[in-house]
């Protein structure tokens, strides 16, 4: 099982992923808003999405999980 | 004995102390996937150049029949020889002798080369392989430990001091490392901590093995406490001939331009497509760093630490320069207590050996946060304010993007006495960004306002268009010119050229006292 945590604290404004899909290590999953720029968060390993653990317009903390994989 | 048999005698003692604790512990080491400690002095120096002193060296020790268990050496080969043709004194523990453990005698051969070093104005790399120090010794070791430190206290900013963690490195055994300029660590066989893991066992009741407390990854991407991880032993002693290929042999001199074949003239269109048009999108400030150096080469130091601040080594035109970059990728290029340690090091570390520093901007701010300020950021972030006002090496600042507030003021602006600072036609200098700024400045016409969202954006808009420019910097001298990104390398070179012979003195004083 491999999560993937926020970066930094903000917003998320794009979620890129749903459940079932396949995700490869680097690929962006979410983008989140912080300090005025769009980050995108990148996964950390490959696998398939088993949660989305955040909704756009939530405010995430630094750390957060955000999308965990399997 | 005769003179041949003298001879002989040597022969024979010679070969003795070149195998050290013998075939079956250095069967030991190669089955670790570790070189010897003489394999790998002969694998880091050019061919023939070792030349060993105190071969013959043995502790003194007499308690707990020390005395029966000699060896010539002692535990440390140490000598000089050349590394691309220079000079350089070494020192590389040896663990197959008594665990690499230090003794008095250990640490006198260690000090030997250490004081040549600093006569002869060379630089000083010290292979890291041992248990500790060596208990039958007690207090001996304990001040052997002392009398380094002391010793790369008085090199630092003389001559260059390189670490390379090639086994364990454990408890006092940490702090000579931990005092010189650059640490390479050899990944899943090295290991540095202060305490470990069953100290901690003991007395935190905490579960972690010896690699997650102290492995090379460790201490490259959590603490920051080494600034390299590499593979082998053999990629990580070629890492220390790359940084050393950036380094003067000492702080009189300057490094050696190398002949460039890269175009000084090379202009490039791809460059003025890097920043995009939009502020709120990320981009890789490696793209630039790397199309504006010679041949593309950049030797990245701390690649895994603070991601939101790239630092490292290149040329430019053949001369080695040191390039300092916010990097809007990570933390949105936030300056963070991170990322102002990982900066103000690197500065000083140019600053004392010569190196000019090439500074790329595109920073919103230092970084909001409890932790952070809990952390001491006011101190953390004073550290690089103080490097950048201390250097007095040839300062070359180009602002990409955004360079707001105390962050602009902090990354080596024209107030700091930057030798030439551009700006690209994207930057954005101003106190705070355009939101921010009318939400204060216009608080009350906003609120006033008949639609207050529209008036906002209105006025956010006007803001942006006359100050989140890079032409009020411009027209107070703050920036001396705005250039076109593709012009970068060519612009960078003739400046650096122009500031070859630049000489500014700093005021007498017995030393700065930079916030720690």
């Amino acid at each position: 099982m491999i999560e993937i945590n926020a970066p930094m604290g903000g917003k998320v404004i794009e979620i890129k992923v749903k459940v079932g899909d396949t995700v490869n290590e680097d690929d962006e999953v979410v983008i989140i808003e912080a300090m005025k720029m769009e980050l995108p968060v990148v996964a950390t390993g490959s696998g398939t999405v088993k949660e989305v653990k955040c909704n756009v317009g939530d405010a995430v903390e630094a750390d957060a999980v955000l999308v965990v994989l399997e | 004995m005769d003179i041949e048999e003298k001879i002989k005698e040597l022969e024979r003692r010679n070969l003795e102390a070149e195998l050290g604790g013998g075939q079956k512990r250095i069967e030991q080491q190669h089955a670790k996937g570790k070189m010897t400690a003489r394999e790998r002095i002969d694998y880091l120096l050019d061919k023939d150049s070792f030349h060993e002193i105190d071969k013959f060296v043995v502790h003194r020790c007499h308690d707990f029949e020390m005395e029966k268990n000699k060896t010539p050496g002692d535990g440390v080969v140490t000598g000089y020889g050349a590394i691309n043709g220079r000079l350089a004194f070494i020192f590389s523990q040896d663990f197959t002798v008594l665990g690499g453990s230090l003794s008095g005698a250990f640490s006198e051969k260690v000090c030997k080369i250490m004081d040549l070093a600093l006569k002869n104005g060379a630089p000083v790399i010290g292979l890291n392989d041992s248990g500790g120090a060596r208990i039958q010794e007690g207090v001996v070791s304990l001040g052997g430990y002392g009398e380094i430190f002391k010793r790369n206290v008085r090199s630092s900013g003389i001559v260059p001091q390189i670490s390379v963690i090639m086994g364990p490195c454990a408890g006092g055994a940490v702090y000579s490392p931990a005092l010189t300029d650059f640490i390479v660590m050899v990944k899943k066989t090295s290991n540095m901590f202060i305490t470990g893991p069953q100290v901690i066992k003991t007395v935190t009741h905490a579960d972690v093995t010896a690699e997650e407390l102290g492995g090379a990854m460790t201490q490259n991407t959590k603490s920051g406490v080494a600034h390299f991880a590499e593979d082998s032993d053999q990629s990580a002693l070629d890492r220390v001939k790359e940084i050393l290929s950036y380094l003067p042999q000492n702080y009189r001199e300057i490094t050696p331009t190398i002949e460039c074949n890269d175009d000084p003239d090379r202009s490039d269109k791809s460059l003025n497509n890097v920043v995009p048009a939009n502020p709120r999108i990320p981009y890789d400030i490696k793209d630039i760093i790397r199309a504006v150096l010679d041949n593309n080469q950049f030797l990245e130091v701390h690649q895994h630490f603070a991601k939101n601040m790239v630092v490292g080594f290149g040329r430019l035109n053949g001369t080695a320069v040191g390039v300092i970059a916010n990097q809007p990728r990570f933390l949105a290029g936030c300056l963070d207590i991170n990322a102002s340690v990982k900066c103000a090091r690197f500065v000083r570390a140019c600053d004392a050996f010569n190196i000019p520093l090439i500074t790329f901007v595109d920073v919103p701010g230092y970084l909001p946060g409890i932790d952070q300020e809990y952390g001491g950021i006011i101190k953390h972030g004073a550290m690089i304010i103080y490097a950048y006002c201390e250097a007095t090496v040839p300062k070359i600042t180009v602002i990409t993007r955004k360079a707001y507030g105390g962050a602009y003021v902090a990354m080596c602006s024209k107030h700091f006495e930057g030798d030439i600072n551009y700006a690209y036609p994207t930057a954005e200098i101003a106190v705070m960004g355009p939101e921010g700024a009318c939400n204060i400045v216009f608080r009350k016409e906003i609120a006033d306002a008949e639609d207050p969202e529209s008036t906002r954006e209105r006025l956010v808009e006007e803001y942006r268009n006359n100050f989140a420019s890079p032409f009020k910097a411009a027209e107070l001298g703050y920036i001396d010119e705005i250039i076109s990104p593709e012009d970068t390398r060519p612009r960078l070179i003739n400046a650096l050229m122009m500031l070859k012979n630049k000489k500014e003195t700093i005021p007498d004083r017995r030393h700065g006292n930079i916030p720690l």
